[in-house]
């Protein structure tokens, strides 16, 4: 019997599909399930107690009547620590995330109508930053930034600074500052992808119809590339709001985010259920606020324009 | 060209689910036949702090077993002890007096049969029963080195004054805000209620509210101080060298390791105590190795030659009476006091808490730093 074309399409894509989706299932799909169930039970000591609880989810919210105040705002938490922190490293997250999006776009931009000849070569040229790991950039930020590093003797030698700044290193800004460069050729080629998708035609229609090129750009351009780059700022926001190696390294005390708590709650503390629940509320709120972003901008009748 | 007639027919489609499952079915049995890769014996896996990793440390042991062991760096005890508890296989631990009874109390530490140990009958005799190496009357951790906890600082930028009135007020002190780092532990609470006028044994039983209230009015104020809190020497070094710290926390190999790169640097005594300690060597029982590599790594590290290094390179004790006969004489000379019992006497001796106290302030420490504005 041959197989009907529906049933070989649906076959066609299961068997390409199958490699990745078993590895998804055995190395995403696994783990985190083991993470939730993780979650419901507690550590006693050196053991861990199995019985269902919800008390790790309800130790995150359980309220005080004592608020903790942190940077001007009482938070009337029992343990405020992790929403004080999922807090922060969202608005950090959102900080890269807006930093990366102004700055790849132009990039992108550039790429998209200006370069005509050898735009591989272009594209390989913004890949050369990640030739090196990504603990060496984040180690060689380290050096720009420091006490006695390239931006600090720089100003000492010209003479603007007698002592050297000591705000560049060990804060949430050089935190900022080391994501931004980590994840900004991440988000240049999917901008890139949407803008050269764009049918040139339309942009000669809307300069016929007496359009200037900046309207030209706000009705016709920035609306038809938008999915790209909306992708591009997810791309950023979803992995930097979890981030745990910057931080560790560049941050200091003062820069600490979510993801080093999670790593403080399974090692050093030795409470690996709560860091799991952490975890997954770190998860569902990250997948939240993309929802809600996502309705905001109605995502749904901007791709379905553009097709 | 089987293979490349069977992607383009799965491409097209053309597939049915007999020929998948057997082709499925073939690969599976070609793996099995497959010939296995020859298993080598598992290696011996320690568990260190940064710096010991180095092979002039067991010597022996890579003289008799052609190459080091494999490492795992940690940077305090907790750490590694979450490490082994979550399912990693370490055979051979490296804790501290105050620390050994955390492994011994999660039971992954075995008792040491000593007599397969060398080097055990030159290990200073109040060392061989000291409290930590032998709990419940059995040896848990094989002395090995011991040294102090103090301020290193330096005294060409700090105010004159506080070389004559050494104190751990300096971290607590605004005047140095940024210009200090604390170690990344709890003990930065206890020093700070030290500060306040309570003793070292008193402090570190703390709990609840006073906890609570000492964090808050001394803890939360070095983490503010600090520059960053160190977990790794090296980056205190440099930070110390550079000028951007000038005073931390520190153990003897900073200061000595400075001194010898010629920079003004000084070991404080601080009014308030500086504190002694004494680690060693910690069999596990999560280990996958052979048991006779760990004793030969455990023995390395008893040997007089171990001792030399370690004494003439950080300025560490050694637990190895021989080790003080062969070092240099004014790298001995330098240490000041060579009996280690005489050694924990002038300090405060690190103590070891109860496993509740210590969950507590490992979560206080915790948040503390979580929570610096």
């Amino acid at each position: 019997m041959r197989p009907t074309p529906q049933r070989s399409a649906w076959l066609v894509g299961y068997g390409l599909l199958s490699p990745a989706l078993a590895l998804m299932a055995v190395m995403l799909v696994a783990p985190l399930l083991a993470m939730v169930v993780l979650s419901f039970w507690t550590q006693q000591g050196f053991e861990i107690d199995r019985s269902f609880t919800l008390a790790n989810y309800f130790a995150l919210v359980e309220p005080s009547s004592e608020p903790i105040v942190w940077m001007g705002i009482p938070i009337p938490l029992k343990y405020p620590v992790p929403a004080i922190l999922l807090g922060k490293s969202i608005l950090m997250s959102l900080a890269v995330t807006i930093a990366v999006i102004a700055m790849a776009y132009p990039m992108a931009y550039f790429l998209a109508f200006r370069v005509q000849r050898n735009k591989a070569l272009w594209l390989v040229l913004l890949t050369i930053p990640f030739w090196t790991s990504y603990l060496l950039r984040v180690f060689a930020w380290k050096i720009v930034l420091g006490f006695n590093g390239a931006i600090n003797s720089g100003l000492k030698s010209i003479g603007v600074i007698a002592e050297p700044l000591s705000f560049l290193l060990y804060n949430p800004l050089a935190v900022i500052i080391t994501l931004v460069h980590a994840w900004i050729a991440f988000t240049v080629l999917p901008i890139y992808v949407s803008l050269e998708k764009i049918d040139r035609s339309l942009l000669e229609a809307a300069t016929d119809l007496g359009d200037s090129k900046w309207r030209r750009f706000l009705r016709v351009t920035l609306p038809l590339s938008a999915p790209g780059t909306i992708g591009a700022a997810l791309l950023v926001f979803i992995p930097t709001v979890g981030d745990y190696v910057t931080p560790t390294l560049v941050g200091g005390p003062g820069g600490t985010m979510i993801g080093n708590l999670i790593q403080e709650l399974f090692l050093r503390q030795n409470n690996a259920p709560l860091g799991a629940a952490v975890a997954i509320v770190m998860m569902l709120v990250i997948g939240l606020l993309v929802l809600i972003f996502l309705w905001l901008i109605g995502f749904h009748k901007l791709r379905s324009r553009v097709g | 060209m089987q293979r490349i007639r069977f992607i383009d027919r799965m491409a097209s489609g053309k597939i049915s689910r007999r020929t998948m499952l057997r082709q499925a079915g073939a690969f599976g049995v070609g793996l099995m036949a497959l010939p296995r890769l020859p298993q080598a014996a598992e290696v011996l896996t320690c568990l260190e702090w940064a710096g010991y990793d180095a092979p002039d440390y067991f010597k022996s042991y890579v003289g008799k077993h052609g190459g080091a062991p494999n490492f795992s760096i940690f940077s305090g005890e907790e750490d590694a002890l979450a490490k082994v508890l979550a399912g990693f296989k370490a055979d051979v631990m490296h804790p501290c007096n105050y620390s050994v009874g955390r492994f011994v109390n999660a039971k992954v530490a075995a008792e040491i049969d000593t007599s397969k140990l060398s080097n055990w009958k030159d290990v200073f005799p109040a060392l061989q029963t000291a409290n930590g190496v032998v709990m419940d009357g059995k040896v848990v951790m094989a002395p090995a080195d011991w040294g102090n906890s103090s301020i290193a600082y330096r005294p060409d930028l700090v105010d004159a004054d506080f070389a004559k009135n050494e104190s751990w007020g300096i971290f607590f002190d605004d005047k140095y805000a940024g210009k200090v780092s604390m170690l990344d532990n709890e003990v930065a609470i206890a020093i700070g209620m030290m500060v306040g006028g309570e003793s070292y044994e008193k402090a570190v039983w703390e709990t609840g509210d006073k906890l609570a209230t000492a964090a808050k009015e001394w803890g939360a104020k070095t983490v503010k101080n600090s520059r960053f809190l160190w977990n790794d020497p090296s980056e205190l070094q440099q930070a110390l060298a550079s000028g951007e710290v000038v005073a931390a926390y520190a153990w003897n190999d900073v200061y000595k390791n400075l001194k010898r790169e010629g920079v003004p640097i000084s070991y404080a005594r601080p009014k308030e105590g500086y504190f002694t300690w004494f680690c060693g060597l910690t069999l596990l029982n999560t280990g996958k190795a052979d048991p006779a590599l760990a004793y030969d790594f455990i023995d390395a590290w008893l040997s007089p030659e171990t001792g030399k290094t370690l004494i003439e390179g950080s300025g560490y004790g050694h637990a190895n009476i021989k080790a003080f006969e062969i070092a240099d004489k004014q790298a001995v000379a330098d240490m000041g006091i060579t009996d280690p019992a005489e050694h924990m006497k002038n300090g405060t001796l690190f103590i070891q808490v109860s496993d509740a106290v210590q969950t507590e302030w490992n979560k206080t420490w915790g948040d503390l730093k979580a929570l610096k504005q």
